[in-house]
């Protein structure tokens, strides 16, 4: 980890900024310009590229900045979508959903983080599993508006389906830019610099003064409110939403990889492993129908081993190489 | 009126009982030191007093206020720095950052870049560096790093877990010089909790002897040298 952290310091230390503000740039224009020019397929494929920016930066604020390894995150994707799918079959309109499910799911990370934050390393991550599933069971016992175990269907759209999947994309888009902002901020905030504290020792980040477990009950808050908002947009782009997709546990495991390959706790990580593992995931599957988990895994093994600390580290690891050989010649 | 009082402190870890009947005292401006072997108890002792350990039974009062119940981040902010043993820095953080975060317990945050200065000003060689990650220091470097973040909190009292640990000689003396004169210019209270007797009772004017969770022998350092049975079974002296 420190040898990770310290080539990223050297990369943002050096001239690379430019180099990576232009490349976010170029990144940004032609996601969005993209709509215009391609096939609803690939519309898709990017909106739900988009979504896992999000779910994955949201994991990134938990476990990449804080150090506490909340395997079941996608509960608050799950919590999000119900939020927003149960307030707009009450009535109420898109906006409002989308409001409820980020302020549903930062409060109930807000109540269950107080008790559970307080267990530590693998004991915190099988509780976050264990949320996951009671949602499923509670969600099916409440029935009523939330459709119980039959489901439940969003009120759909005036709009056309063209213009209505452009907006979502947009929506996403622009839910990714402010994720990734928001770890940006966080990083510099006394608030980023407690968590980074905690990761590296939670005992001494205690006795200099911190109230970790604020700290930490505040980042998972965070981390639960950019996760609700994927969720919420994600059912109204689905319309239908069950207990078994919204809380499917496969959403926070591809989150996690996502986060492992790309980077931890750093603020483009999370970005690079979400499309790098969504499109690459699309790819092997149009390609390979029938062993394409199987190749994925092993991809994904092979990014394992070439790049244990996320292609962003090891991107940087390379640039430095290269520029300490230029030097040399 | 001490600074710091502990009273029959007791504490267990499930059945076994790792302080017994722990009492001493700190006066305002005083340098006191507890050493003891490998397994005394030391390490507990500092924790309890930090609030990482509950104790069984006991009091422990800071400037005449009981602080039992007292969690660790508000006992820091009244003025109990722990520079803890192993020097524990924020690996992912710089030098910088770190004896900033310091500077978050302290009562008052205006002063926090003079208060870095001034950290600066006793380990002139950490200027250079604090712009590096801390977990790439030199022990002595972190050991510099960790003190100066302990004061950066503006504590009124210092709490040094094995400070030599792991330090070659030079790099001791330069720091226990430092600790003197924190302590005679700051007025900073230091309780030296060492295995290195020796070294312990020449900075401090007082001792404690703890062993297997009690405190056996106390008085002035210059007394303790002299006895017996300490020079026997901690200096290797006959």
């Amino acid at each position: 980890m420190s040898e990770a952290a310290v080539l990223e310091q050297g990369a943002k230390a050096s001239t690379m900024r430019p180099l990576v503000w232009a490349a976010v740039a170029i990144g940004l224009l032609v996601l969005c310009a993209a709509p215009l020019g391609i096939s609803s397929y690939w519309l898709r494929v990017l909106t739900t590229v988009l979504m896992y920016v999000i779910v994955t930066q949201g994991l990134n604020v938990i476990v990449g900045i804080t150090g506490y390894h909340a395997f079941g995150n996608g509960v608050f994707f799950g919590i999000g979508a119900y939020a927003c799918g149960t307030a707009m079959v009450a009535g109420l309109p898109f906006v409002a959903g989308i409001a409820l499910a980020i302020v549903m799911s930062a409060v109930c990370a807000f109540i269950l983080g107080w008790p559970i934050l307080r267990l530590k390393g693998h004991y915190f991550a099988i509780a976050t599993v264990a949320l996951n599933l009671a949602a499923v069971q509670i969600i099916i016992q409440i029935g009523g508006i939330t459709g119980g175990a039959q489901g439940l269907a969003l009120p759909l759209s005036d709009w056309d389906p063209k213009p209505l999947y452009i907006a979502l994309y947009y929506l996403m888009l622009g839910g990714a830019v402010a994720s990734t902002a928001i770890v940006a901020i966080l990083l510099k905030r006394p608030l980023g610099f407690a968590l980074r504290a905690i990761r590296d020792s939670e005992r001494a980040a205690a006795v200099m003064g911190i109230n970790t477990t604020k700290a930490k009950v505040y980042a998972w808050a965070i981390s639960a409110g950019l996760t609700g908002f994927a969720g919420g947009v994600w059912a109204y782009w689905i319309t239908f939403i069950e207990p078994s997709s919204a809380f499917d546990p496969a959403v926070g495991v591809k989150a996690y990889i996502m986060l492992i390959i790309g980077g931890m706790g750093s603020i483009l990580g999370p970005v690079i492993g979400a499309f790098v593992l969504e499109i690459v995931s699309t790819l092997v599957w149009s390609g390979f129908l029938k062993a394409h988990q199987l190749i994925l895994g092993l991809l994904i093994v092979v990014v394992c081993i070439v790049a244990p600390n996320g292609i962003i580290n090891a991107f940087a690891r390379l640039v430095r190489s290269v520029r300490r050989n230029d030097g040399a010649a | 009126m001490s600074l710091l009082s502990v009273e029959q402190l007791a504490v267990s870890y499930g059945d076994s009982r790792v302080l017994v009947d722990v009492g001493f005292t700190l006066q305002q401006g005083e340098i006191v030191a507890l050493v003891g072997a490998n397994g005394a108890g030391k390490t507990t002792l500092l924790r309890t007093l930090t609030g990482l350990v509950s104790p069984r039974s006991g009091s422990i009062t800071f400037d005449g206020q009981p602080i039992l119940t007292v969690p660790p981040y508000e006992r820091a902010r009244l003025g109990l720095a722990m520079v803890p043993e192993g020097r524990r820095l924020f690996q992912g953080l710089t030098v910088r950052q770190n004896l900033e975060l310091g500077s978050r317990a302290a009562p008052d945050t205006s002063h926090k870049t003079e208060d870095i200065d001034f950290v600066f000003e006793l380990f002139p060689e950490l200027v250079r560096l604090q712009n590096r990650l801390s977990g790439l220091l030199s022990g002595g470097e972190q050991q510099m790093c960790a003190i100066g973040r302990a004061l950066t909190a503006r504590p009124r009292m210092l709490l040094i877990d094995e400070m030599s640990l792991g330090l070659a000689p030079v790099v001791v003396e330069r720091i226990a010089g430092v600790i003197r004169t924190i302590n005679r210019d700051r007025g900073i209270s230091i309780l030296l909790v060492e295995q290195d007797v020796g070294l312990a009772l020449e900075i401090a004017a007082r001792g404690y002897v703890l062993d297997t969770g009690r405190i056996i022998i106390d008085g002035p350092s210059s007394e303790l040298l002299l006895r017996d049975d300490i020079r026997a079974a901690y200096l290797g002296l006959q």
